[in-house]
Order: structure tokens, then sequence, then C-alpha cells
């Protein structure tokens, strides 16, 4: 092992039930360098990590930390051996302060008890070195994500750490802050660490990092110098096929005279969004851009009722009408695939047949239940319509891969037969194949008559299938452009507004 | 191959399977030391059924009653410590309502003051909204269920004091009586009750599209609301019906009694009823649940107790064999001890059919 | 700025005024209203009498419930990391019980059968921890079954109530510093005469060593961490077996001393004593401004907890004329209040940090 190798990964195996999760994986990490780890997600980037972490216990191979080998039983162990990682969930206690977050469970200590003025002395001095001047005294949960994720970073790299590893770390962040966690990684890298780098963000990768490694279904393409290859090769690289092949897509037809299926006046929440008026034809499909937290889920939850709007008017194919909870919406021909399906999609215990049954019996109310005969009906029909992989109706949607979880939730939706659907990230976290299917689908839909908002974070994908876009900003639509003839760099334009560059979206 | 049915590692998983086996242990070691423990006779005079089979069922109605509720309640991922409590509280009210003012009607007989209906209808519709109470506080102030339910618990035998004036009331009434004592068809009267109210809950939760929708809000309340399910009525129903059913539970209690009993009517029924549901399978972190479970593990607690009373064992000493039960259930329902056996089952599997695996999956 | 200023600047009055600390000062507060009025309606009754608000009064809140202080001290931990222990009051019991029985049917001296007891009770304790990290067991149920063993154990012990008498218990009871005053020099008992028992003793002591452990020490913030997010604190790289298991044995430790607290106020033991007293310690814990959900919990709280507690029966007493039973309901409804205050302060305090999220984006 060469003297500036850290950290040697070789031959790494896992296995899953019905799974090679990796398959002969190799790793190397330098001193002193940002290595980004990339792949579609399902690729084995967190397999990897967890397992350098102990979360997960390799089937084969071998870890060599500098220079000597390493078998990492838990989180702890590896903690203690000086590898440290920021997960994209922020994982401190919302009830501590930001201090204690950064220092607990190695507190300095005084006389045989915790020295408090010397943890909250040094927690301001790391934070200002993180150009944040916050109260570290405050709990944490007092603060924005933004700052919650920064004291992560804290807590990380103030161990004497020797690999820090960063597991999308970006998503909630600003680009402001993106740059203010750059310079710290930069900082760090001097100082000899090693970073391994998880994120989505192409750009950002490019920005910072030295070398990249490629995986993909479990298995290694390749690691590269970050000056060996260019943007478009990674890309496919990543994916593995020809990026237009499997989108050769056409957009949604709208009937010259098609009626009107939405209207909202000045729809608004405070907190959330304001002054929102947007128009929407049948069949027509309309795409929400902006960056996380611009308003574009926000927009679709005020729509559907799970946040109910406080100001403004809301008509519904010709009606208006009041939405106060989801079932009203559900009422009015609406559904809604919302973002975080493991959070607010699938029932993970019940079987498939019960969660596609779902909302229309929730519109039914449960005095009047579907028969056990209609729910397999309906549960055979979109198993086929929108090949499901699974054995049977009967199999736990717990137990389903993230793209099949995701075409269930679409059928539960489907089967209430809507005349709007959203669609909020849809094709997040789901292989590039499914992915494609569900845009297939979206526009299949909207020939038949369906009208459907799709949001996403990839520009790519808005543009493809989106017959007018909406750009959202801080809560507010800021433009409304034909996605015929759009470019990405127009709604990245649209974005910044001139002030930011809208790096995140690459 | 391909009918789940058969499939052996599912059944070992399955934790209903367990209570049922547990059960069968307990009743086989009864027999064993005493052969005639399962002799049940006709007395003539009484037109009953007597034995020690029918005894366990008997006395375990109590308890089967509010747990068929407490199923419910868990599934939705809560629980409700108030239970005990209403027993007392509805007693209170019954005996309250039947004797009314002690100084006019001044000794026991066989007389109400109020009407009957009302000594019926008033403790359940009281303890019905005492469950709304706590509904209310769950899905409309969204308080976790166990805080909610220990505000009752902790004053709700001080208002069932307040009710009798502290006082200790008994009566005669034999309409009243037939409610603990009485009997149909040969059995006794709570017997015939716990079914009646055991095939209604069960009608009601699978029957209709209640139970998947209890179901679907503990396994994922944010999920269900976004689904269109209306999770406070579901909450509010559910807390409603335990508060009915721990009514009528407080109504049997003290019609066997024919007295009201504030202290102890009911003390442990809310730790009990949890049991209950526990040994029969329901996750107490909710979602899937079984009521037929319930009523087995209603049933093993009153063999157990049963048993000890039976082989003249200290009668307190039941405690120490309820724990003993519980370390079981817990030790044999754990994830990790069940994931264990799972892999067991499986690798009996494989090692059966060492090439078609991939085929029949 | 220098991060020296602001250290400083919030040194003094936003130091003490931390949304943490809110529901400690209601507590206080409350108890403080309650005090106050009592001592103005009671203050003085009679030349002999004792008033409200005189030092025996106050002191005797302390005594009066001393053992569920001692035992709130545990308790209030176990809460703050999220869990809950039934356990306790059947522990303190079987402590009663094994020194009871122990030194008078088996001679043996005191202080052998309380350390017997404490290896039992802590062992207990430490037993519950390991199954409720090691076998994912819900807290309710795994110290519900330890709960029933502990009292079933005092059955089998004995169904009847032991005396107890031995110097050593006798001195240890009689063991009293009493409250004197300088008057026309030399130094003379206060009257009403109040004193200082060993049990008052005992808890003033566990609130400090409770405080210390919570506020000084590693494990003391471990503690806080797993009740703020214990999938956090795991991956955080804390010890969270070590900090669980420590938890459960040093509550079992909390409630041997509690048993002995009791001991000493009854000098018997008795295989029923104490039922439902967890509920007493929860409740102390949680009026002491204690998040059920875990995370939050102070021992000064609980400290004032019980005397907020214990202040209620003791104004029900001055006043002569209400039942006993209007204790309970108080503490109910108070206990109501407490939750309601909580919930307002969580649902602020989740307001402000959406605002200043919003004012991120």
């Amino acid at each position: 092992m060469p003297d500036h190798c850290l950290l040697e990964m070789k031959g790494i195996e896992i296995q899953f039930p019905g799974v090679k999760a990796l398959d002969k994986v190799d790793f190397t990490l330098n001193r002193g360098e940002v290595h980004a780890l990339l792949g579609e997600n399902g690729a084995g980037k967190s397999t990897l990590i967890k397992c350098l972490t102990g979360v997960h216990h390799m089937d084969a191979g071998t870890i060599l930390y500098d220079g000597k080998e390493i078998k990492p039983t838990s989180p702890q162990d590896a903690f203690n051996m000086g590898i440290s990682t920021v997960y994209q969930e922020i994982n401190l206690c919302p009830n501590l302060t930001v201090a204690e977050n950064i220092f607990v469970g190695r507190q300095p200590m005084k006389r045989g008890a915790i020295d408090w003025k010397e943890i909250n002395r040094r927690a301001a001095e790391l934070m200002s070195r993180f150009h944040m001047d916050i109260d570290v005294t405050r709990p944490l949960s007092y603060y924005s994500t933004a700052i919650q994720q920064m004291v992560s970073i804290a807590r990380a790299v103030d161990i004497d750490a020797k690999i820090l590893i960063l597991d999308e770390p970006t998503s909630s962040l600003d680009d402001n802050e993106v740059k203010l966690l750059f310079d710290v990684m930069n900082e760090l890298k001097a100082e000899g660490m090693g970073i391994i780098f998880i994120t989505h963000f192409l750009d950002q990768v490019f920005a910072v990092s030295d070398r990249l490694t490629v995986l993909r279904n479990g298995q290694l393409v390749g690691s590269f110098g970050i000056n060996e290859i260019t943007k478009l090769e990674l890309v496919t690289k990543m994916i593995g096929k020809d990026m237009d092949t499997i989108f050769n897509l056409k957009r949604a037809e709208i009937a010259p005279d098609a009626p009107e299926m939405l209207k909202t006046d000045d729809l608004g929440t405070p907190g959330h969004i304001e002054n929102v008026n947007i128009t929407m034809k049948k069949g027509e499909l309309l795409g929400f851009a902006g960056l996380l937290g611009s308003g574009r889920t926000e927009t679709a939850e005020v729509i559907f009722g799970a946040v109910p709007a406080t100001e403004g008017k809301l008509t519904v194919n010709g009606k208006e009408v009041a939405i106060k909870k989801p079932l009203d919406a559900i009422n009015a021909k609406m559904a809604f695939c919302p973002e975080d399906r493991k959070r607010d999609g699938i029932i993970g215990d019940l079987s498939i047949r019960e969660n596609i049954a779902l909302a229309v019996q929730a519109r039914r109310g449960f005095l009047h239940p579907i028969s056990l005969q209609e729910q397999n009906e309906l549960a055979d029909k979109y198993i086929k319509m929108l090949s499901i992989a699974t054995p049977d109706a009967e199999k736990k949607i717990g137990e389903l891969s993230g793209g099949n979880q995701q075409k269930v939730i679409l059928a539960r939706w489907m089967a209430t037969e809507p005349d709007l659907l959203i669609l909020d990230e849809p094709t997040r976290g789901i292989d590039v194949g499914a992915k494609a299917e569900i845009q297939r689908l979206m526009l299949e839909m909207c020939n038949d008559g369906v009208s459907v908002i799709f949001i996403s974070s990839e520009l790519d994908e808005i543009i493809r299938c989106s017959n007018k876009i909406i750009v959202m900003r801080d809560g507010n639509k800021v433009a409304e452009v034909d996605g015929e003839g759009c470019t990405q760099q127009t709604i990245l334009n649209i974005i910044a507004e001139g002030t930011q560059e809208g790096g995140k979206t690459a | 191959m391909k009918k789940k049915k058969f499939d052996i590692s599912s059944i070992m998983q399955s934790k209903i399977t367990w209570a049922v086996v547990a059960e069968i242990l307990i009743l086989l070691v009864c027999f064993i030391i005493r052969p005639d423990f399962f002799k049940i006779s006709y007395q003539p005079t009484t037109g009953m059924l007597y034995g020690s089979l029918i005894d366990i069922i008997n006395r375990s109605a109590e308890i089967t009653i509010i747990a068929m509720g407490m199923t419910l309640v868990i599934a939705l991922g809560g629980t409700d410590l108030s239970v005990g409590a209403m027993v007392a509280l509805s007693g209170a009210i019954a005996l309250k309502f039947m004797r009314w003012d002690v100084l006019v009607y001044n000794t026991p007989g066989d007389y109400t003051v109020m009407p009957y209906i009302l000594v019926i209808l008033v403790p359940l519709l009281v303890c019905t909204l005492l469950g709304l109470f706590n509904g209310f506080m769950i899905a409309n102030i969204g308080m976790q269920p166990i805080i909610a339910t220990l505000i009752l618990m902790v004053c709700g035998r001080g208002v069932a004091q307040i009710c009798t004036n502290g006082k200790q009331f008994t009566t005669l009434y034999s309409p009243f009586r037939v409610i603990g004592q009485g009997s149909l068809f040969c059995l006794p009267m709570p017997i015939i009750i716990t079914a009646v109210i055991v095939v209604l809950v069960s009608l009601f939760v699978r029957k209709t599209a209640f139970g998947t929708m209890v179901e679907s809000v503990g396994i994922n309340p944010s999920a269900s609301r976004l689904s269109g399910i209306d999770s406070k009525k579901i909450i509010l129903i559910v807390f409603a019906l335990t508060g009915l059913l721990s009514a009528i539970s407080g109504l049997i209690y003290s019609s066997r009694i024919m007295s009201n009993d504030s202290n102890n009517a009911g003390i442990n029924y809310e730790m009990d009823a949890i049991l209950a549901v526990v040994i029969g399978g329901t996750n107490m972190s909710g979602g899937k649940f079984s009521l037929a479970g319930t009523v087995i593990g209603s049933i093993i607690i009153r063999t157990i107790v049963t048993f000890v009373y039976y082989f003249g064992i200290v009668s307190e000493a039941t405690m120490a064999f309820k724990a003993l039960i519980i370390i079981v259930v817990i030790v044999l329902q754990s994830e990790p001890v069940r994931q264990k056996m799972a892999k067991m089952g499986k690798k009996k599997k494989a090692a059966d059919v060492p090439k078609g695996g991939a085929v029949s999956a | 700025m220098p991060e020296g200023t602001t250290l400083r600047k919030q040194s003094l009055a936003s130091r003490l005024l931390k949304p943490q600390y809110i529901m400690v000062y209601a507590t206080v507060g409350i108890f403080l209203l309650i005090y106050l009025y009592g001592s103005f309606r009671f203050g003085k009754l009679g030349s002999n009498d004792i008033g409200f608000n005189s030092l025996r009064t106050f002191v005797n809140m302390f005594k009066d419930n001393a053992y569920y202080g001692i035992s709130a001290v545990g308790m209030t931990m176990v809460l703050i990391t999220g869990g809950i222990d039934l356990s306790v009051a059947s522990v303190a019991c079987l402590t009663g019980m094994i020194v009871a029985y122990g030194t008078t049917k088996l001679g043996l001296h005191p202080a052998v059968c309380m350390l017997v007891a404490m290896v039992i009770g802590v062992g207990l304790g430490v037993l519950q921890g390991a199954a409720i990290h090691y076998l994912n067991v819900p807290p309710f149920i795994t110290t519900l079954a330890g709960n029933f063993l502990a009292r079933g154990v005092a059955s089998l012990i004995s169904r009847e109530s032991i005396s107890i008498e031995h110097p050593m218990i006798d001195s240890l009871a009689g063991f009293k510093i009493y409250f004197k005053k300088f008057s026309e020099g030399e130094w003379v008992k206060v009257k009403p005469i109040a004193f200082i028992n060993i049990n008052l003793l005992v808890f003033i002591v566990m609130i400090i060593v409770g405080t210390i452990i919570l506020q000084k020490t590693r494990m003391g913030r471990n503690i806080y961490a797993i009740g703020g997010n214990e999938q956090s604190a795991k991956l955080m790289g804390l010890p969270v077996a070590k900090t669980k298991i420590f938890v459960y044995g040093f509550n079992g430790f909390c409630s041997v001393l509690a048993g002995y607290a009791y001991l000493l106020e009854v000098k018997s033991g008795w295989n029923l004593a104490l039922q439902g007293g967890e509920l007493e310690a929860i409740t102390c814990a949680v009026i002491g401004g204690t998040l059920l959900t875990g995370g939050v919990g102070y021992m000064i709280g609980t400290m004032f907890g019980v005397l907020l507690k214990s202040v209620i029966p003791a104004l029900i007493t001055f006043n002569g004329n209400l039942l006993s039973w209007w204790g309970k309901i108080a503490t109910g409804g108070l206990l109501a209040l407490f939750i309601v205050i909580q919930r307002i302060v969580v649902t602020a305090s989740d307001r402000s940090e959406a605002r200043a999220k919003k004012k991120k984006t």
C-alpha cells in the first residue's frame, strides 16, 4: 500500500436477500483528497459506505486503513477509528444545544465534571470557523436545516477524524452554504484528511473533487481523475445506456378547445406560498421547477389541502371549491403523489392490494367497503398495467423496491380516476428504467384527458415532458415558460435571477 | 409450494401461532396434574354448565371485552390507560342510580330507584363520552395516547368515589344480577355478552373497511391522511368504543359483586388488557392486529389465574406467573429472536429443496 | 463578533429565560400560587394549631411523599430517555418484603437483607434495560413484566403483612434533626415542632445526585441525547446500550431506596404495599416538567413536582370539608393542565423553528 493511500477497500462483496448489493468493488482514498462516489440510486454507494462504517458486514473483501486491516463492527467502532460520517438526514438531537450536539459523548471534563464553559467556547469557535455566528447555547431545533447540517459537519470534523464521509450533505443547503461547505472541505483536505463525497449534483462534483468513482448496479464502473472525464461521459457511465434511446418521449397534445381544469387566484398560506396564480387546461402537463423549498412542493400541498390555503380562491373544473383537507381534494377528483414516498406514501405493512384500494376506500368512507373481489380486480389491473414486479398482490408494499413502490402509489391514485394528478418528484430515487416508464405513463394519462402537475428537481425531465413550466422562487411564482423550445439555461437563469447561479440542478 | 399457507417459516413467524401453542401447553399441564380439569357438568337446578373451562371463559369476560377496544387502540399505535378507572366509574354510576339517596332508601333490596334502563344506559353513555374525550385530546390536541389517558387513569377513580360520596353501595336488584350471574343457553351470561361483543366488533372491523383504516393510520398516519383517510374520526371512534366496552365490563364486574368498589374494581385491567392484546400477537407499535389473537390472549391470562387458584397456589402469585408468560411471549415475539427463527426455517427449506428454491419463489 | 462577547452577553437574562426551562418555572409558579393561597387562607388556626404556613407543614410536604420523590428521581431519568418504568412500586414493595421477612422470620441482620434487596432491585433494572435494548421490546411491556414479577415474588414470600422490629430499623426511623432557633441564650426547638428525618435527607441527596448525573456527566448527557433522537444518538457513536441499561439499573436502585424509605415509615413489609405507586412517581415527574416523549426534564422540576403533589392533599386536609378524593381529581386536573402547557410550549417552539427555517430559505 503506497504511503499516500489512506484507505483501500478491495473486492468488497455484500449479499442482501435476493440481490447482490455489492459485487467485488474496489475503492481507494488518498490522504488530502476529496473523492466523489457516484451512481444512480441503488448503485451501491450507501451500501459501500455503510460497509466502511460498520452498519453492514461484508461477505467478502478486505479494508486496509492506514496500512492495517480493519473490520468495523458498528458506527461507533468506525467513529473511534477516525472514520466520521455526515448523513443526508440530520442525525443530531433536536433537544440538545448546538454546542452540546457537537461535543456530546466527548465533552471536555474539568475536575470530573463536564466543563460547560469550554464546550460553549469551543463550539462558538468552531461555528465561527464555518462563518456562522450563532448562539450555540440554543437548542438545535431552533435553527434551520442548513445550520443543523453545518453543525453535524462541525461535529464530524472536530474529532481527530482521518476520513470524513459526506453523504449527500448539500441537498438542504443553498448556494452560499454550499460554497461555505466547499471552503471547509478544502481546508480539511489541506490538513490531510481524506473526504468521501456522495452527491447527485454533478456540478458540485466537478467543483470540489479530485477523483471520482462510479458504481452501477453494485459493480465498479471505474475510478477517474477529475480531469480525465467530461460531464457527459460521467452521466453515460452512471446510467450505462445512451440516454436518448430511453427518453424518446413526445409531449402531450392539448386539444385547442380544452376546458380549463384548474385555476388559482392569489392562493396563499403564510410561511408556505404567496399569491400563486396558475391556470391549466384539461390534458395539460404542467411542470414545476425551482429549488428545494422554493414553493414547488408547497404549492402542491396547498392545492391538495395537505396544508390548507388561508388566502385566495381555487377553481377546479369550473367550480370554486374549498379544500380544507386531502379528502376534499380527492372528492374534487384530485390526486397527489407526495415527494417523500416512505413518510407520506406507502403504508409499509399493508399489502399491495390494500395500498392500491386505500384512496378509493377513503373516498367512499369505511362504511361502504370495497369487496375483496373488487380489490383484487383493481390490484391485478394496475399490477399488469404498470408492470409492477411482484409475485402477487398480497405482498407487503414495504418489501418492494423503490420504483415498484412508486408505481403502487401511482396505482392508488389512478384507481380514483382523477381529473388532476399532482406528482411530486415521482422519479426520485428510482432506477432509470422505472423513471422512463413513469414519464411515459404520465404523458399517456395526459393524452387521456387527465391534467398532470409534475414537480421535479431534474430540469431535463421537466423540460422534456411539460407543456408549460412554472418557475417558483421563495414561495412565489416567478415565471411561466413554454416547454417547447425551452432550455435548461433559460430556467436556471430565471431561478438565479441574476443574483445566484442555479448550480444545484445539474 | 405456491400456497403460502403451508409455508413453515411463515407459520413459525406468525405470532398468533405461539399464543395458541402456549394456551394448549398450559391446558396440557393442567390436564396432566388434574385429569378432571376438563370435566364439565350440568347443574339442573340452575340450568347452567359448570367446569374449569367454562369458568375460565366466564371470568375472562371483563378483560376480553375491554381488550377488543384495546386491540384497536394498540393497532393505532396507542395505549388506553384509563379503562380500569372507567370500569370503576361505570359500576359506581350504576349503583348510584339503583340506590340513589341512601338516606331514604337505606337498606339494599330488590329494587331500583331510577329506571333500570338508565342504570344501564347512563354508565355506557358517560364512559363513551369519556372515551371521546380521550380521543379528542389525542386526535385534536395532538397528545400522545399514553399521556392523554393517564389523566383519566389518575382521576377517574376519584370521580367514581365522589359520585357515590365515597360510599360502597350494595343492591339485590335481580334484573341487574342477571348481567353478571344469570345464564342463557346453559352458559353464564358474561360468556354470552362477550361472544356477542366479539362478533359485533369483528364484524364492524372486518366487514367494513374500518379495520384496514385503523391499521393504515397505525402504520403511517401521514400517508393515511394524504390518502384521504379521516384519521381524527378513526381515533375518536376507537377511543369512544373502548370507553363503551369498559363500561360494559364495569357493569358485568359490579353485577358479579352486586356492589360498587371504586378502589378495587378494574384494578390493573389496563395492564391485563394490554397484555392480552400483546400475547395475541398485535404489535405494541401499531399496525396489523388480530382480534382472535386477543381473545386467546385474554383466555391465556385467565387460564393462568385459574390454574393458580385451582392448584391452591397463593393467589397473588398469579402475578409472577403472568410475568413469566409475558417474558416468554416477548422473547419469542422480539425482532431478533423471530429473525433468527425465520432464518432457521429458511435454512431448513433450502436444505429440503437444494436447487428448486429460485423456481418456487 | 469575537466569541467572548457572545458568551458574556447571554450569560444573564437569556441564560435563565431559555424555552427549555419554561416547564420548571410553571411547576414552581403553580406550587407557589397554591402554597401562598393556603398560607393566607389557613395561615393561623387558633394559637396552638399548626398553620398552613408553618415550617412543619412545609417540611411535611417533603416528608409525606419522600418515597415517591426518591422513586421519581430514577423515573425522571427513564422518562428523559423516552422510556417508562412500571416496575418501581413493585420493586419497592419487594424490598420491604425481603427486609421484613429476612429480619423477622429468618433472623438475619436487616443490613444484610437490605443488601440482598439492593442486588435484586438493581439486577432486575439492569435486566429490564438489557431486554428493552437488545430484544427491542417496548419499555411499557418489559417493565410491566417486571412489575408483575416483583409483586408476584413478594406475594410468594408472604401474603400477610410482616412487621419488623430491630434496633437498627428503629434507630434509622427515629433519626430526627430538629429545627431550632436561638432564643434567650439557648437553642430551642421551633414550635410547632418540625424536623428532618432520614427519608427527607435521602430524597434531597438523591435529587442532588440526580442533578449531578444529568448535568455534569457524559452519561447524563447521553440520556438526554437518547431521548432527543435515539437513532441519531446511535449514529453519533454514543453508547446507547450502556446508557439505557444504566438508566434502568439506576431506577432499580432508586426503587429499592424508596422501598427502604417506605419501610422506615410503616415498619412492615406487605405484598400489596404501594399499589399503583409507579403512577405517582410518573405523575411527580410529569408535573415537574418532564416530557413523556423524552428529551426534556430536570431534577429540580421533579422536586417541585413532588411538592406540588403534596400541597394539594395538605390543602384538602386543612379545608376539612372536602372528601380526600378531590385530591385525586385535583392531581388529575393538574396533570391535564401541565400536559396542555407542554403541548403549547412544544407547538410554539415548533413554530419558531418553522419561522427560522422560512427565514433561511
